[in-house]
């Protein structure tokens, strides 16, 4: 196996160019050192923690701009994550064990790209999207469109995410992630549910609504037609009920040694049921009626 | 016994060999480095039944860097088992399990290793498979064992197949006595296979020494039965083969029954050393250990009780089918224990049940921590609960309602000495607030209870030597794995000697110098090991005495030693140092050794004479069930053990709460999944889910005085009967919590939640 | 490929060769030899690898040899001070939190690192702190008990 740690991201950009699908890239390392010992040793291995400049948490245009190499940690220890971005933080508070938090990257969880990725539904709620760097292009790519498959997304075998846009919701949002595992954090979420709920002013009906599922399709998804059912209504626990049925519809989940499909759609439905009422009453002080 | 008499005994000083551990000095197997050692691999079988039609080495044998290449070719034709002999080293004809080891390979390097494997080529004619044990009884199922005979104690008319041991408990006339109760309840329950995740990996490290001995480093609970099983499948005089044990990091039965546990990684790395000439050390990866090494099998029981309307049970019928895996290993025995024990622990005139071990195409079932308790106890102790329900009695006074007294006998136990089952109810009642407590919605109490053996069983030896500045070096043939060896021996060998626990070694069991032992298992460390401890230091103690009555011209029974101090009773000022005499003995008898026996006979007439001393105990919780999603949060938990008198009180809380830790577990997330092909789904601790801190409850531990056991001082073992009742408590307050009886492990959100929405 | 390593240590500089795929846990324990980390799971599961580095606990495990370039490690060997034991050390022999020992080294790092950030922990702090280092043999209240007399006796309350 070649190694390599690259300086800058061209040098990073030039190695990913001549090396294409035999190179895989580490940061955190959490995952690709279980590949390494468990599947294929990849052909060639670029480090990129040694290129300056790519962690780091800092306001930017109405948002966040999160550097790939930020922790999990940095970001759960981050005021302005917590203050700001509460849904992301509550998906890097519940991300495995601290010891794994103080060395995995978002960046790494993102291009990991596994549909129960922690951090990912947060990021599709929040309406983030990636910067993407190829050797001849630099794109921004919002991340609904990022992921095409179980570790599979659009940077191909050349491309390398070099910073994460998180946008701030509007000031009176509110929502929360919410992951259901036996153990808690620990565990990889069997489902993982994100909600940001914006009420109107009166704070009768829902101005905007979005719900992100993980683990039960093959990538991240947003649940479009719940989220549809409810804009610019009251939420009635009839219509939340429905909501949460029609979340469960959405996901396309699969048996597996964690759970099986039809589980994964009760959870869903009770989780997005639950997400959407702890969202309102957060928003607007008031129950679902 | 009042702790008063005691100096040391019944406290809880820092465990001998901590220091060691605490700041990563302990030399555990793995931590093993011999002189150019080469690294060894086991090619295992990735299908659950096949014919092997044949092996080529040839590719691998040619890799430079490789130094041995063995299949069943090169071991002699024998095999090996407990009850059924019936397992080869290496697989030979055929593999009957995913995980069967085929051939194994020695290599400079790990890597090396894996590229040989790699290249190993087996063809496999695959056979049909069979998972469920039940499905395997029936005849039309695939044979797994061509020359293994159906057990000879069958019935007459039984037409069963695939069956490896069979136990028949038969008590009065339980059909007569089912027709004249007044209520009858039939239930059927299921617990699920769990690997026991001991976390230091399985090891073996082996090398042929210059003068033909061969040497094992194994990290195994009972190095003795490895010294034999090793002499044998190798076809070697036992006395050519040298077992050393490492420290131990964890076994819980898993590591637990020489080589019918361990996958048989002794003998393989043996052979890889005896063919590369040089030492090899395997160590296995946690996931393939996962997949091939001996667990708690799972067990599908039925269960039938007649009850009087005042409730006073008349009659237990059943059967249990216990699976064995894809072969005999510890299952014939645990199966066995496992039936007895569905006969509950409580007053039962008439009985009949039946117990079926099945081989299965599974990973193979061993001595995992109270081998058929649990899965009995998760039968047993709901099957409780329901009749309660359906008599409308409060669950704990059924129970006390069946209580048996000294002199009764229960099932599996002809005479029982005395009977705290009563007071460890009453006691967890209290400490949980039965009747008391305000349950919340989706909250719920329960209780169970548990017993465990206590009795004759192989014997054990200790030797306890006196050197020449007092202090005492002590040989038994039981290894540290958190056990007596760092907790209860060296208080027994310095309360009798006299001296501090400090200065107390316990040598780590090597076979070429330590006495003969099954092993660590069975909770009998302080039994066995404890009682010839303390025998051996009263030995000691005697010679010493008869020594220093000379010097202090006085009679060896007026001697006392207290403080490293031989002093006359009542004249304390005629004394001499116990150094002192030690090292007079150097020109007497050159060094004072004391010896000591745990007699089987002596333990069996007592038995006879005067009844078993049973542990028994009862465990009460309160739990919260999430109906929305089928979590199960525990709030409280309780458990409240007889276990005689303790002799580390924190070791013996130690085992406690680990033992209900491993089960509590198993009830709410613990199970090796398979697909119908018998594939692991689930080998890495990914998906293998063992309990985090986060989601136990404090296990609030109370030891019950006042029943003192056959061990020294009155002590009971206290290693495996807290993993008995969990189970069922846990059912039995998510009963109360949500009136719905689940009788299928484990009871993991999904299953709950199943169960909710099936009501 | 092959290449050096200069590390910190336990306060030692230390510069050993490695390659590319030895995790940070072989580097210690085969190149080094300082097998006081311990080997389990070796997928960042089990926390019994777990070491201090650059200040924080973390997987030896899953972490590249390669990145312990110029980083400033701790590991169980390092933690008392000569024959003083570390008060976090102490503690798990006094409370008898040593059963078999082995996920010990992994756990006495992370409680280690949290009194570090926290003089007097709350369950919750513990849960986070501790919730990946399984321990198979204690049930984990012994281990509680050790983190509490530890915190205690560091901010001189025992």
């Amino acid at each position: 196996m070649e190694y390599f740690a690259p300086k800058s991201i061209a040098e990073a950009l030039s190695l990913l160019e001549r090396y294409g699908g035999e190179a895989k890239v580490i940061a955190g390392g959490t995952d690709v050192m279980v590949d390494i010992k468990y599947k294929e040793e990849p052909g060639c291995l670029i480090n990129i923690k040694a290129i300056g400049g790519l962690a780091g948490i800092k306001e930017n245009n109405g948002g966040v701009r999160i550097g790939p190499l930020t922790t999990i940690r940095d970001l759960e220890t981050s005021a302005l994550i917590r203050d700001k971005l509460p849904v992301l933080w509550e998906a890097a508070h519940q991300f495995a064990s601290l010891q794994i938090r103080n060395t995995a990257t978002i960046g790494g969880n993102i291009c990991r790209a596994s549909p129960s990725g922690e951090t990912l539904t947060p990021l599709l709620v929040l309406e983030a999207s990636g910067n993407i760097a190829f050797s001849d292009k630099e794109t921004a790519e919002p991340f609904i469109n990022f992921f095409s498959g179980p570790g599979k997304t659009t940077l191909g075998a050349k491309g390398l995410l070099t910073a994460i846009d998180v946008p701030y919701p509007a000031a009176e949002s509110r929502g929360v992630y919410l992951k259901h595992a036996v153990r808690g954090a620990m565990d990889i979420a069997m489902v993982g549910v994100a909600v940001l709920i914006t009420p109107d002013a009166a704070k009768k009906a829902v101005r905007d609504v979005r719900i992100g599922l993980g683990a039960v399709a093959p990538t991240p998804i947003r649940a479009a037609k719940a989220e549809a059912s409810l804009r610019g209504k009251p939420l009635t626990p009839a219509l939340l009920k429905q909501a949460a049925e029609l979340a469960a519809s959405e996901a396309s989940p699969i048996d597996d040694q964690r759970s099986s499909a039809e589980y994964r759609r009760w959870i869903v439905e009770a989780l997005t049921r639950r997400g959407l009422a702890q969202s309102w009453k957060a928003a607007t002080g008031k129950e679902a009626v | 016994m009042a702790k008063a008499e005691f100096t040391v005994v019944g406290s809880s000083p820092a465990r001998i060999g901590g220091v060691e551990r605490v700041v990563g000095k302990g030399v555990y197997g793995i931590d093993v480095m011999l002189k150019d050692q080469l690294h060894g691999g086991i090619l295992r079988s990735q299908y659950a039944h096949a014919k092997i039609v044949s092996i080529d080495i040839s590719e691998a044998k040619a890799l430079l860097g490789v130094h041995a290449v063995v299949t069943a070719a090169d071991a002699p034709d024998v095999r090996y088992g407990r009850s059924y002999i019936d397992r080869y080293i290496l697989a030979r004809h055929k593999v009957r399990f995913m995980g069967d080891p085929v051939a194994a390979v020695a290599a400079e390097t790990p890597a090396l290793v894996k590229q040989a494997l790699k290249k190993i080529k087996v063809v496999y004619e695959p056979l049909p498979v069979v998972i469920d044990p039940e499905d395997a009884m029936r005849p039309e199922a695939p044979t797994l064992h061509e020359d293994m005979p159906l057990p000879k104690n069958l019935p007459d008319g039984v037409k069963v197949k695939n069956v490896c041991g069979f136990t028949a408990v038969h008590v009065g006339d339980p059909e007569k006595a089912m027709a004249e109760a007044d209520v009858i309840v039939e239930e059927a329950y299921e617990t699920k296979m769990i690997h026991p995740q001991y976390l230091e990996p399985r090891m073996t490290a082996a090398q042929v020494e210059p003068n033909g001995r061969l040497t094992v480093w194994a990290n195994a609970q009972a190095p003795f039965p490895v010294r034999q099983e090793v002499a044998k499948t190798l076809g070697m005089p036992l006395n050519k083969v040298r077992v050393i044990s490492a420290e131990l990091g964890g076994g819980f039965g898993g590591k637990g029954s020489g080589i019918t546990s361990g996958a048989a990684v002794e003998p393989i790395c043996a052979l890889l050393a005896m063919k590369a000439k040089r030492a090899v050390m395997i160590v296995l990866d946690k996931a393939e250990e996962t997949i091939s090494t001996t667990i708690r099998a799972g067990a599908k029981m039925y269960i039938k009780t007649g009850v009087k309307k005042d409730g006073t049970i008349v009659a237990r019928t059943g059967k249990v089918i216990y699976d064995a895996g894809a072969y005999s290993g510890f299952g014939t025995q645990a199966g066995g224990r496992c039936t007895n024990m569905l006969g509950g622990w409580y007053l039962m005139p008439n009985c009949h049940i039946d117990g079926y071990v099945v081989y299965t195409n599974k990973q193979v079932c061993g001595p995992v921590r109270g081998p058929g308790g649990p899965q009995a106890a998760f039968a047993v102790e709901s099957h409780m609960d329901s009749i309660a329900t359906k008599l409308g009695m409060d669950p704990a006074e059924f129970r006390m309602k069946n209580m048996p007294k000294p002199g009764d006998k229960i099932v599996g136990v002809p005479k029982l000495r005395d009977v705290s089952l009563g007071e460890t109810i009453r006691i967890a009642k209290e400490k949980i607030g039965w009747g008391k407590v305000k349950l919340e919605k989706n909250q719920g109490i329960g209780i169970a209870t548990g017993s465990w053996i206590e009795s004759a069983g192989p014997g054990g030896g200790a030797v306890v030597k006196i050197n020449e500045d007092g202090s005492a070096t002590v040989h038994i043939g039981k290894i540290d794995m958190g056990t007596i060896p760092g907790f209860g021996i060296p208080l027994i060998v310095a309360e009798e000697l006299g001296i501090p626990v400090s200065d107390v070694t316990v040598v780590n069991v090597d076979t070429d110098a330590s006495p003969w032992d099954a092993g660590t298992v069975g909770s009998r460390g302080i039994l066995v090991s404890g009682t010839a401890a303390r025998l051996a230091a009263i030995d000691a103690r005697g010679q010493i005495f008869k020594m220093a009555a000379s010097l202090l011209e006085a009679s060896p029974d007026d001697l006392e030693i207290k403080d490293k101090q031989i002093r006359v009773k009542g004249t304390p000022a005629k004394s001499v140092a116990l150094a002192t005499v030690a090292t007079n003995a150097h020109n007497i008898i050159g060094e004072v050794i004391g010896r000591g026996y745990c007699d089987n006979l002596a333990l069996m007439a007592e038995e006879k004479a005067h009844g078993s001393s049973q542990p028994f105990t009862t465990h009460a919780c309160i739990v919260e069930v999430d109906t929305d999603t089928g979590n199960v949060k525990i709030l409280k938990y309780v458990a409240v053990h007889d276990i005689g008198f303790p002799i580390h009180r924190a070791a013996v809380e130690g085992q406690i709460e680990g033992a209900a830790a491993m089960s509590i577990g198993q009830a709410l997330c613990e199970q090796v999944v398979f697909d119908k092909n018998g594939r692991t789904m689930n080998p890495s601790f990914v998906d293998y889910l063992m309990p985090t801190i986060n989601m136990m409850p404090r296990i609030e531990t109370t030891l019950v005085p006042g029943y003192p056991g056959a061990g020294p001082y009155g002590a009971k073992g206290a290693g495996e009967i807290a993993c008995v009742p969990p189970l069922a408590c846990i059912a039995n307050a998510i009963y109360n919590a949500t009136g719905v009886r689940i009788r299928k492990l484990p009871l993991s959100p999904e299953n709950v939640l199943r169960s909710l929405k099936e009501a | 490929m092959s290449f050096t390593i200069n590390a910190t240590i336990n306060d030692k500089k230390v510069s050993a060769s490695t390659e590319a795929s030895t995790s940070l846990l072989e580097f210690l324990r085969d190149t080094l030899e300082m097998k006081g980390t311990k080997l389990c799971c070796n997928t960042g599961e089990c926390g019994a690898c777990t070491i201090i580095f650059n200040g924080k606990p973390i997987n030896s495990c899953v972490t590249l040899a390669a990145d312990a370039d110029g980083a400033t490690i701790t590991t169980i060997e390092g933690l008392a001070d000569g024959a003083n034991l570390h008060a976090v050390q102490q503690a798990f022999i006094d409370t008898g939190a040593v059963q078999c020992g082995y996920c010990t080294p992994g756990y006495i790092m992370s409680v280690a690192a949290l009194l570090d950030r926290t003089a007097k922990p709350t369950a919750e702090d513990i849960e986070e702190a501790v919730s990946g280092n399984i321990c198979r043999c204690t049930g984990y209240a012994k281990i509680v008990d050790a983190i509490h007399l530890a915190a205690d006796r560091l901010s001189g309350r025992a």
